[in-house]
């Protein structure tokens, strides 16, 4: 059942994967693909580049960077739609900036008129929610989990707006099973919505992605896991970390689909994600889609296990920004100017500061030691 | 669906459970049974045969060898509307599940105010040779960490009820049913009504002025027969059964050492850090004052289970054991 690998990768050597051109499938509309997929991944980028800062300053604790990621976490949550179910890690801001705001109301004029858009937001309020994402980052009252939980360690449902988003424990690898069972809830409702779930590659190995993936083949629950490979856990390479070629064909163990796809081209990663997604709400099963990245920065802000990661290597990672690709993939096509990229930069730069800033302004939680166990 | 009740004379605790999944199976399609063979199998100990015939696969459903796969999507349905219970084989198996317990579904709710409906069903304790990966009582692992209820019924009726509440309730509880009490206890279900929410329970057994005995599960039913033995000898034991461990109702403990300036906790769990020593604590904290002696606790050793059943039944404390471990207590 293994698909054709999306693009041939060197997997194990460390080295990052080629890019491979705009797929045949979008041609006609190309230029709104990556018009859509450009504006998420800057604002995102545009996120993180603002609390990296305030992590230098001071101003924050922690910080995990989901620089580089931006392609193959956007590009996934652009396949799925209102009342599906996206259950992510630290490095997919991306998919959950994709999944909450429509850009268009908070950046007018983003997109041309006549814009063909990949997929339509979710309605609700992209502000407020945008506001809270950034509370929660910063430990506030108005954040998700009121200060309880840090950065993405928390949950957002939105029932009538079909937002369902199920973040992380800090345990690697827990949050799959925990995944494939939001996806066995659509199985029960026989609905036709699916659960995706991004872990990096040191999760792999172990005992939840096995237990995971295993039950929700027998199972063929409608559940997609991206494994965002950046060949690097903590301080760990892939070569101390598994022996096989490539993670995607683990697939064929699990009697699943797998497919191993370049992370740092959004067109191919939506490509592939469409076809998992569709599998799924057709009752076809699970896919396991491996997506290779770099790795940029380090595991979290400030603690130099990017030292580990060769200087050859690193400099290739880098040189294959996905947000400068994209950026020069847009300029060669003639899609848009540079001029205006840097405009658009610096629209989402003074968005992300307004918010964060706003969230900054307000109240930490009061202590409250009887926080409730349990639900009443 | 109505929320019919069970009502029938002299039902085997193993009955108890089977009917109190079947009516709360009938009154809310959401609930859904997942466990190693419980679907054309019914179970290790045939508590769920017939399901599958009743209720069908999807909602009976078998899961391959994977306690912590099977927690972690219960409780992934568990968060999205569904009322999952897991069958663990034998409750000693819960410690390949442990972090999906203990990390993910416990804190869920503290964490993100999302609830997690989610019963797990520990077939536990000793008293069959059967070794030590398939005789323990872990209910401290549970007790120990927020945000679990846990429940350990000592008859039949209260497994029943607890069972219903248990599935009901927007909360993980971690449902221990003994093994040796499956078919041996027999009670009446009088069709008492079921709470949507388990909730602390104390209840005493037998009234009595001389000792206050705490225990739960199995023990309970050592403890009534040893007080007895002691209401022979002219001291009259107060038995206090915990069908509830958590959340604890500890007021009626309280109120009977208020009377009988006495106590002793019998548990069949190992010793050290058992529950006994939290009730210990406990007791010291709230009313030690009232006390005429140390608080005395009745346990295992802290040893695995043997598979010889003399060697076993050694370490299980015997109504005699109990018996003199209040005879001691009395005389302190």
């Amino acid at each position: 059942m293994m698909d054709q690998p999306a693009n041939s990768s060197p997997s194990n050597t460390g080295a990052p994967p080629e890019v491979s051109p705009a797929a045949a499938w979008l041609d006609t509309g190309s230029d709104h693909a990556l018009r859509e997929m450009h504006a998420y991944m800057r604002l995102t980028r545009e996120w993180d580049l603002r609390y990296e800062k305030m992590f230098k300053t001071g101003a924050l604790s922690k910080w995990y960077s989901s620089v580089g990621n931006e392609a193959a976490t956007v590009a996934a949550a652009s396949a799925i739609e209102k009342g599906d179910a996206l259950v992510s890690l630290h490095r997919d801001a991306g998919a959950i900036l994709r999944h909450y705001v429509n850009i268009e109301t908070l950046i007018p004029e983003i997109f041309p008129s006549n814009m063909n858009l990949i997929r339509q937001p979710l309605g609700g309020d992209s502000r407020e929610r945008l506001f809270r994402l950034a509370c929660q980052m910063l430990g506030r009252q108005h954040g998700y989990s009121a200060g309880h939980e840090r950065s993405y360690h928390y949950n957002h449902m939105e029932p009538e707006h079909g937002l369902i988003h199920i973040g992380m424990i800090s345990h690697l690898g827990s949050m799959i099973p925990v995944a494939a069972g939001a996806a066995l809830s659509f199985q029960q409702q026989k609905s036709d919505r699916v659960a995706i779930n991004f872990i990096g590659e040191g999760a792999t190995s172990t005992g939840d992605f096995h237990e995971g993936l295993n039950i929700a083949s027998v199972w063929k629950l409608p559940f997609i896991l991206i494994i965002e490979n950046n060949h690097w856990a903590f301080s760990t390479p892939t070569s101390q970390q598994y022996a096989c070629d490539n993670l995607a064909s683990r697939a064929i163990g699990y009697g699943m689909a797998g497919v191993e796809v370049d992370g740092n081209d959004p067109i191919a990663m939506h490509q592939v994600m469409q076809e998992a997604v569709q599998r799924a709400r057709s009752g076809e099963g699970p896919t396991l889609v491996e997506a290779h990245v770099g790795r940029h920065r380090g595991h979290s802000e400030g603690d130099d296990s990017l030292d580990q990661v060769p200087g050859d290597e690193l400099r290739g990672y880098l040189e294959n920004d996905p947000m400068d690709l994209i950026e020069t993939r847009m300029v060669n096509s003639g899609i848009v100017s540079r001029a205006w990229l840097e405009e658009i930069r610096e629209k989402c730069a003074a968005l992300i500061m307004e918010v964060v800033d706003e969230a900054m302004s307000m109240p930490e939680p009061e202590p409250n030691s009887d926080r409730s166990i349990h639900a009443e | 669906m109505p929320n019919e009740m069970t009502i029938e004379e002299n039902v085997l605790y193993i009955e108890a459970l089977s009917h109190a999944l079947r009516d709360e199976m009938r009154h809310d399609p959401s609930v859904m049974l997942m466990g190693q063979d419980i679907a054309g199998h019914g179970g290790a100990f045939k508590i769920t045969k017939g399901f599958l015939d009743e209720f069908g696969p999807q909602r009976v459903r078998n899961t391959p060898i994977a306690e912590s796969g099977t927690i972690g999507i219960a409780t992934g349905a568990a968060i999205l509307g569904q009322r999952p219970v897991i069958e663990m084989q034998f409750a000693d198996f819960i410690s390949c599940g442990f972090n999906q317990l203990v990390n993910v579904a416990a804190k869920m709710y503290w964490r993100t105010e999302c609830s997690v409906p989610l019963v797990i069903r520990m077939p536990g304790g000793g008293g069959m040779g059967a070794g030590a990966f398939h005789s323990q009582n872990v209910e401290s692992w549970f007790l120990h960490s927020p945000g679990l209820k846990v429940v350990a019924p000592a008859f039949s009726d209260d497994a029943y009820r607890l069972l219903r509440s248990a599935i009901k309730d927007p909360n993980p509880v971690i449902y221990f049913e003994h093994k040796f009490l499956y078919r041996r206890e027999r009670t009446d279900l009088k069709g008492t009504e079921i709470g949507d929410r388990v909730v602390g329970e104390a209840n005493v057994r037998r009234s009595g002025q001389h000792l206050t005995s705490i225990s739960w599960g199995w023990m309970t039913h050592r403890v009534l027969e040893a007080a007895e033995i002691m209401a022979a000898e002219g001291i009259e034991i107060e038995v206090i059964d915990l069908p509830v461990l958590s959340p604890l109702d500890l007021d009626p403990i309280l109120q009977s050492i208020e009377k009988t300036e006495h106590v002793a906790i019998t548990h069949e769990a190992t010793r050290t850090c058992g529950f006994g020593a939290e009730l210990a604590a406990r007791i010291s904290d709230e009313a030690i004052w009232n006390l005429d002696g140390p608080v005395r606790r009745i346990t295992y050793p802290d040893s695995p289970s043997p598979f010889n059943k003399k060697l076993e039944a050694d370490r299980i404390p015997s109504v005699d054991v109990i018996c003199d471990g209040w005879r001691q207590a009395l005389q302190s």
